[in-house]
């Protein structure tokens, strides 16, 4: 019998009711569609073109993003058996390090996985510099992968109070007095991060929830604006591409060419009465 | 960029953009590649070098390392430059210009380089910041890296009739006041050199009260407090670096 069912199914696509599997699984999708449009907003996103020049380099954005996800993991994992106190943190460390089954791994892959986010953005950002990434339309979205770059760098720092061992703790109090020194607002996020005039085991429960509620939230968030960002204006093409470099070399031409002549040229010469396509429109239509 | 510069950057990136491919697959496999290449090798680096448990925090005497985090050393470094030696040289430097100078070039660049040219090599202001920020950032973490942890024994020989001031040196090296200051050629340079501290001392009650609560007499002082250590272990403390360089060579 269920050898006919599928040879029948095979053999005879669309004709007489569907498999009801099948059929229930197109009805979530249609009923989630009419309400979300999200099969339209997923196919755009991921059919949506890019310059063709795209390549190695343009992956470390998605890669951090990865990274920052496996951060958010390992560190649920590790919240489940971390005890935000300062009398217990310590011994609770040691536990995730020594008893817990792959406490270690995951702890592991938590520190090494915060050098590497770190070392991931810096790259990020470097790409997008040398590549002029930045420039019109981009700005903001340069803005918030700063705006990102400074978030990353602040969980490294709360994160490394929560062991509550020696080297953390004094290097954290030495990092917060230098927060407190700056001129003006410098004591008061001093008192905030320190939860007081003094360091102590309150300044434990305020680095937590700082790294674990504060930033996360707030990275989420700004990740979430640059993907946004990034989709919306298309990946800014390689300025040394095959196709620039041939808009270059015609430019060029052109240039020579008038100054042979003596006629006068401009940059790009626009047909008359044709706008300049707005690039979101070209993507919907295309 | 100008209206029409911005017009013609709009016409081109949609030629681009015609003429390009689509991001699934094309795109997106090469982020998937390097994606799991990053997370396989920060397993690989997990099961390599083990995570390890320091001891438990005690405020009050034991010895530590006040080391940050490697991304931190270059903040780290400059302390070790601008220790307020004299009026160029003041710790703000080393504690806020710097660091804010980064942070605001970083956020305002996209408003300093706004021109239509995005080629590096014809971008000489970008190319040049850029390398220097780079150079000063890949320079001063090198540097921290490698200057020796601060700490080790002191060679100051203090008459063993003086038992407080012996017993303060006691305290020096256990304490962790070497993994920043440097005493007759032991310790660190993140603090002041304190070799030659007691010809310069404001006094025995300045000292015991500095090492209380640094910020209240050196406004501006990055220095931990040692509040939590007993007065007569501030007095022994105290002691002995009042007499460096004077009694204690």
């Amino acid at each position: 019998m269920a050898t006919d069912n599928t040879t029948n199914s095979a053999t005879a696509k669309n004709i007489g009711p569907k498999n009801p599997v099948a059929q229930a699984g197109e009805d979530v999708v249609n009923f989630v569609d009419e309400r979300t449009g999200i099969v339209g907003a997923g196919k755009w996103f991921l059919f949506r073109n890019i310059p063709s020049g795209t390549g190695w380099f343009q992956t470390l954005g998605f890669t951090a993003m990865t990274v920052f996800g496996l951060q958010a993991i390992t560190g649920i994992f590790l919240a489940m058996h971390y005890k935000p106190d300062a009398s217990t943190a310590h011994a609770s460390i040691e536990a995730i390090t020594n008893e817990i089954t792959w406490g270690w791994l995951v702890r592991g892959m938590h520190k090494w996985g915060a050098s590497a986010m770190v070392v991931v953005v810096f790259l990020h950002m470097g790409r997008v510099f040398i590549w002029g990434a930045y420039k019109y339309p981009r700005e903001l979205t340069w803005v918030t992968g700063a705006i990102l770059l400074t978030l990353t760098m602040t969980m490294g720092l709360t994160g490394y109070l929560l062991v509550w061992d020696q080297k953390a703790y004094w290097a954290t109090v030495v990092a917060v007095n230098i927060i407190a020194q700056a001129p003006i607002l410098g004591p008061y996020i001093g008192a905030i991060l320190r939860a007081g005039p003094e360091f102590g085991p309150e300044t434990l429960s305020r680095f937590y929830a700082i790294h674990m509620l504060l930033i996360p939230g707030a990275m989420v968030t700004f990740i979430t604006i640059h993907v946004a960002l990034v989709a919306r204006l298309g990946i800014a093409e390689t300025p040394w591409s095959k196709r620039r470099l041939a808009v270059e070399a015609d430019e060029a031409a052109g240039r020579r060419r008038a100054a042979r002549e003596r006629i006068a040229h401009g940059r790009t010469p626009v047909p008359a009465g044709e706008p300049a396509p707005d690039p979101v429109r070209v993507e919907a239509e295309s | 960029m100008n209206k029409a510069q911005k017009e013609a950057y709009k016409r081109d990136y949609a030629i681009a953009k015609e003429q390009g491919k689509s991001f699934f697959p094309y795109a997106i496999y090469k982020d998937m590649i390097v994606a799991t290449f990053v997370i396989a090798l920060i397993i690989f680096l997990a099961i390599w070098a083990k995570v390890e448990v320091g001891p438990v925090i005690d405020p009050t005497t034991e010895t530590y390392v006040p080391r940050p985090e490697w991304y931190y050393f270059f903040v780290f470094e400059l302390l070790r430059i601008f220790k307020g030696q004299n009026a160029f040289m003041p710790v703000i430097m080393a504690t806020f210009v710097i660091p804010n100078v980064l942070i605001g070039i970083l956020f305002l660049w996209p408003f300093v380089d706004r021109g239509p040219e995005r080629r590096i090599w014809k971008r000489p202001v970008s190319m040049a910041v850029g390398v220097a920020v780079i150079w000063f950032l890949c320079y001063t973490t090198w540097k921290g890296a490698t200057t020796p942890e601060g700490g080790g024994s002191l060679t100051i020989s203090v008459p063993s009739s003086d038992t407080e001031a012996a017993a303060g040196m006691k305290l020096v090296e256990q304490a962790g006041c070497l993994s920043c200051h440097n005493i007759g050629g032991v310790g660190g340079a993140v603090g002041p050199n304190l070799t030659d501290h007691g010809t310069k001392t404001k006094g025995l009650d300045f000292e015991i009260k500095h090492l209380k609560d640094p910020q209240s007499v050196s406004p501006g002082s990055i220095m931990p407090s040692f509040g939590a250590m007993s007065d007569q272990q501030l007095t022994e403390i105290a002691t002995f670096i009042t007499g460096l360089g004077t009694k204690y060579k």
